[in-house]
């Protein structure tokens, strides 16, 4: 009878579903003037500043900027090429950016909201679209994996060098960072016994111990991966203006680029999300927010603040390092993937298991505030042993030297390579060689 | 129960939307009999959705509307796509196709409950397997379409193959999942569903029901505990794969040193 009805559960999670998109959107649209602020901040010159409120003289530190953007770009012609595949060409943004959305199905953007009455809610009311999700971990790490279908798709359907260029450097980048970025979630998910998002931040604010304090060398590891994964400078090969012109977005105008560049907005407040969730304690504090699921309104108010703060300061650090670090060359970035952070994050890995493994006994032995300490102090060890074996090891290192100042023997072996990897210009390079 | 009794397997509906799927198929595949005539295929599109509105009605009920409806959208989406995959002539398409019709099984996981398989599907093929594929395909193929993607070999042959398993399966396994067993009914499922909580969403509601929470930890215990050596065995299959491909890699390397020495002029 009632089945035509949508339960309060179903309603529920529509409006939560209705703040979060609207919340991100707006966010994202402020975000773009943070970022503007934050590059004149560095330039030492004054950024947007002027557009307040229409018709009037009041300007409001340029607050209107994000609308006036907005709707310039949305005004705007949309231009589809004549030598793009067309359905490609339009499903990859929209790929993009709903896949970028979707992740946030099992993102907890708070804690709990206090029991409101209501028949057929579970009683605290978590801030989560998706609370009976088991698998939120992994649910974002699958979802931020499609994301690449919009670039790669993007890239081909546009019919252009530079945008297929930067495709598939973005395809490279992404797949390569996907793994140092698992390996420093499964030291968190290993720690906290549970794929839950909200469930990790629960045992954070329990133990008091945020997962940054536990596991410095998951941090750093998981930080690196995800500024690669979100393709923000010093990891923005895939754009590289000054190579590729825009890179996948280049042949795109009007508000199909909004939608790539939205989408790259959320890669980046999502892994500001999940650093602060899975590394910073997510909404708590200590002395500010308890570790109990039983609050009042302020206190669901106060955790709400707490997590929201924590994030803004995650993403002006992602935007200071915008102006602050080059780009990477490409090879350097396949080699910090595969020779510096993919190593780091087994070792966080195996440390995070053998202190798991064996604090019964450390508590057994030590006593329980002497054992904590200790559990925190073996991975702090394993993170400068291991910073000091990759920066004497310096895998990282490349050969930068002009080719012709190398031996003559050098050379030759080069171009017997290319007669290898060559066999069309087998010929040529032949007598290049005999030359 | 009184749902199944309604609607009992029905041999016919179920053989010819069989027929009809396979008929399609055969009538859109590239490279059948009749040379890809465009309206061909609109009539092979036809069949298949008469087919799949046949295979939809013929099954069992699941339960509650909300359930229903997204198992069929998503078991829908699936499966088009899938017939997708091996109908289109550009390999990029096919690709995106079977991108799609993972997204449609990890749904069907979904729906069911299997959520750590679900999410594994994207990440694993989606997410992994077919980005490399597409990498492949568009460095191997900056111009146009290559001969071999414009046939599909045995198409009548393979489309029978098809039709005669799908039928097979769906027969043997409607018979299987008649009312389980008393001794492997899951009490909360099916009070669950007498209880008229029949949409989705409110399983979630309740943290008691064991559908609901703690998945992957009783997945990890089952594979932990009875599958333990399985489990074991096929990591340490990967393992030897693993040091296979970087033997054949680097072996590769050094034999091309020692062809391209003895090739090059002294």
């Amino acid at each position: 009878m009632n089945a035509l009805l949508p339960a309060p559960a179903t309603i529920a999670a529509l409006v939560k579903i209705g703040l979060l998109v609207g919340g991100l959107m707006t966010a994202a649209a402020y975000l773009v003037l943070v970022e503007r602020w934050m590059a004149a901040w560095v330039q030492d010159r004054k950024g947007p500043n002027r557009v307040g409120i229409p018709l009037t003289k009041i300007r409001l530190f340029g607050l209107g900027q994000p609308l006036a953007d907005g709707l310039k770009i949305i005004l705007k012609e949309d231009f589809t090429p004549k030598h793009v595949d067309k359905v490609l060409y339009t499903a990859a943004p929209l790929v993009i950016l709903a896949a970028s959305l979707a992740i946030f199905a099992a993102i907890p953007f708070g804690s709990v909201l206090p029991p409101l009455g209501i028949p057929g809610l579970p009683d605290p009311v978590p801030f989560l679209v998706a609370p009976a999700l088991d698998v939120g971990v992994l649910w974002v790490f699958a979802l931020s994996s499609i994301a690449v279908y919009g670039v790669l798709l993007g890239g081909w359907a546009s019919n252009n060098k530079y945008g297929f260029l930067g495709g598939l450097r973005s395809s490279a980048q992404l797949v390569a960072y996907e793994i140092p970025l698992g390996l420093g979630l499964l030291g968190v998910v290993l720690a906290a016994g549970s794929l839950k998002l909200d469930r990790i931040i629960n045992i954070q604010a329990e133990t008091g111990t945020w997962f940054a304090f536990a596991q410095p060398l998951g941090f750093i590891v998981f930080l690196v991966a995800s500024f690669a994964e979100a393709a923000r400078l010093p990891f923005d090969l895939p754009e590289a203006e000054q190579e590729l012109v825009g890179g996948y977005h280049t042949e795109y105008s009007g508000i199909k680029l909004l939608l790539f560049l939205v989408a790259e907005f959320l890669h980046m407040v999502t892994a500001a999300f999940l650093i602060v969730i899975m590394f910073l304690g997510g909404w708590h504090l200590w002395g500010v927010t308890g570790s109990s699921q039983e609050v009042t309104w302020i206190g669901a108010l106060v955790r709400f603040g707490v997590l929201s703060a924590k994030i803004l300061g995650v993403i002006l650090f992602f935007m200071l390092v915008r102006w602050s670090w080059p780009r990477f060359r490409f090879d350097q970035l396949m080699n910090l993937a595969w020779k510096v952070m993919l190593p780091l994050g087994l070792v966080n890995l195996v440390t995070v298991a053998a202190v798991e493994e064996f604090r019964p006994q450390l508590v057994a032995a030590l006593g329980g505030s002497t054992a904590g300490w200790v559990a925190v102090l073996i991975p702090w060890g394993v993170f400068f042993l291991g910073w000091i074996a990759a920066g004497l090891l310096t895998p990282s290192g490349t050969d930068n030297t002009p080719i012709l100042t190398r031996g003559p023997l050098d050379s030759e072996h080069e171009l017997r390579d290319l007669v290898v990897a060559d066999p069309i210009g087998d010929r040529g390079g032949r007598t290049l060689v005999e030359a | 129960m009184s749902l199944a009794a309604a609607f009992p397997p029905p041999g016919l509906l179920l053989a010819g939307a069989v027929a009809a799927a396979a008929a399609s198929l055969w009538l859109m595949l590239p490279g059948n009999a009749l040379g890809g005539d465009r309206r061909v295929r609109w009539i092979g599109a036809a069949l298949g959705i008469a087919a799949l509105a046949g295979l939809a009605l013929s099954g069992r009920r699941l339960g509650g509307l909300g359930e229903e409806g997204v198992f069929l959208v998503v078991s829908g989406v699936a499966v088009v796509s899938a017939a997708a995959t091996i109908v289109s002539r550009s390999p990029v398409y096919a690709a995106i196709w079977f991108a799609l019709a993972l997204a449609g099984v990890a749904g069907v996981l979904l729906v069911l409950g299997a959520q750590f398989l679900g999410v594994a599907t994207i990440v694993v093929y989606a997410g992994a397997i077919l980005v490399m594929f597409l990498f492949v395909l568009m460095l191997a193929q900056p111009a146009g379409l290559a001969p071999y993607d414009r046939v599909s070999n045995e198409p009548l042959l393979s489309t029978l193959a098809g039709a005669v398993l799908l039928g097979l399966l769906t027969v043997s396994i409607g018979r299987l999942s008649g009312e389980p067993p008393a001794c492997c009914q899951v009490p909360s499922r099916t009070a669950a569903v007498a209880g008229g909580t029949t949409d989705a969403a409110p399983a979630a509601a309740d943290p008691g029901d064991p559908f609901a929470t703690d998945h992957v930890a009783r997945l990890g215990a089952e594979l932990f505990g009875r599958h333990l050596l399985a489990v074991e065995a096929a990591g340490v299959l990967l393992l030897v794969a693993l040091v296979g491909s970087i033997a054949m890699v680097s072996r590769g390397a050094s034999v091309e040193d020692a062809s391209a020495d003895g090739r090059a002029p002294a």
